[in-house]
């Protein structure tokens, strides 16, 4: 019984994921009850779901490791109308599972920025210029694929000279330091 | 090698599209004519636009043509390669028929000979589909030079959907011109991990370019 229980909760939990955090379409509320719970009554489940759907919430937002999500569950275990232990050892495992990728996705919905989807490149051997010390010179083409959201992607192709890659290398290396040096604070 | 007067031929040609640089208005048409019926520039340029060669190898081809008796230049021929690029591309990206571009040029110029005519309209039926593929028209007239490149490393503290996102994060703004000369910029957002990957695929360019 309390397994079937703890699988149903399962079950509920990564389809609450799929709809807040993955946005998989076609999967409701109502779909979970059916196939999860068919034999709860809908206001039993209607509670049940809601927190539910607290305390993910509340563990995501808050991106818990696993001693601060070790507290929240017991502080919910001793709440009156909170959950069992069982629950809280289901929404534990769950936690494991499912951390990185719910935060992938609560990031990736905060980036409404274009973002880099592709880069392609070659190496040209330049023949045609204005300028006579120009040809035979090496020249990359550049290609960056650029998109946001469910937009259709943009193109944007440069032509790089070796002193201008190597001065954007050198950009490069400064925001790597950067990089570097907010790991060390944080 | 005469200078044209005409600065509504050449008004004409950039209002068109056609003509990007200034300098080429000033040769006549003649002398362009006659030089493509000897050099086959047309079939060189093709080819580059195809990306099947690097370029147009110009230095070797003011020698051809000036064996061939027209004194062209060094200057002088890679700006008719310019121009001549340049209205391919513009065809290819406008999907022309052959038709619709001698049509267009013979508009825009008293000066083309029936021949020169009959060349291009060969060279582009028998070759102008290969370069009006999607992707290789896509790529061809937006090839700029990067003028500027600004970055800044910043840090998603939260957000509506999560109070603890603590999420660094590269944005770039690359500032670029375009053939014609006009600067237009894209700024993009990149993990660090996407960063340091953008990063590596920098050095392997870099790389590739020393061993050249």
């Amino acid at each position: 019984m309390a397994e079937q229980c703890s699988k149903s909760l399962n079950g509920l939990l990564g389809g609450l994921a799929q709809i807040t955090y993955y946005q998989s379409p076609g999967i409701t509320e109502q779909m979970l009850k059916e196939q999860l719970y068919p034999d709860l009554p809908q206001q039993d489940f209607k509670i049940l779901h809601e927190k539910m759907v607290g305390i993910l919430r509340s563990i995501a937002s808050a991106d818990m490791d696993f001693n601060q999500l070790e507290a929240f569950l017991t502080a919910q275990t001793k709440k009156q109308k909170g959950i069992t232990l069982e629950q809280a050892e289901v929404l534990t495992k769950f936690w494991k599972t499912h951390k990185v990728k719910i935060r992938e996705s609560l990031i990736n919905q905060s980036k409404w920025e274009n973002c880099l989807r592709n880069i392609s490149w070659r190496v040209d051997l330049k023949s045609q210029s204005r300028h006579l010390d120009q040809i035979n010179t090496p020249v990359a083409i550049m290609e960056f694929e650029l998109g946001k959201n469910d937009q259709e992607s943009e193109f944007l192709c440069l032509e790089l000279e070796e002193t201008k890659v190597n001065q954007l290398l050198k950009k490069l290396t400064e925001i790597e330091e950067s990089i570097s040096e907010l790991s060390y604070t944080n | 090698m005469e200078r044209c007067d005409s600065a509504s031929n050449a008004d004409t040609l950039r209002g068109r599209g056609l003509l990007g640089r200034k300098r080429c208005c000033c040769w006549t048409w003649p002398e362009l004519s006659s030089s493509w019926l000897r050099a086959g520039l047309c079939q060189q340029i093709i080819l580059h636009l195809e990306c099947k060669t690097p370029g147009v190898n110009t230095l070797e081809l003011t020698e051809r043509l000036q064996a061939a008796g027209v004194e062209l230049d060094l200057e002088a021929t890679t700006a008719l390669v310019h121009v001549t690029a340049l209205f391919f591309r513009s065809a290819a990206q406008s999907k022309m028929s052959a038709e619709d571009l001698i049509v267009k040029l013979a508009d825009s110029s008293n000066n083309w000979s029936k021949q020169a005519l009959q060349v291009i309209r060969h060279v582009w039926t028998e070759q102008g589909k290969l370069i009006m593929a999607p992707e290789a028209a896509k790529h061809m007239l937006t090839v700029g030079q990067l003028v500027d490149l600004q970055w800044k490393l910043g840090m998603a503290i939260s957000s509506d959907s999560c109070r603890s996102l603590n999420h660094p994060y590269v944005t770039m703004m690359l500032k670029v011109a375009d053939p014609s000369g006009e600067i237009i910029s894209r700024s993009f957002e990149m993990t660090v991990p996407q960063f340091r990957n953008f990063s590596k695929q920098f050095r392997e360019v870099a790389t590739a370019l020393e061993m050249v």
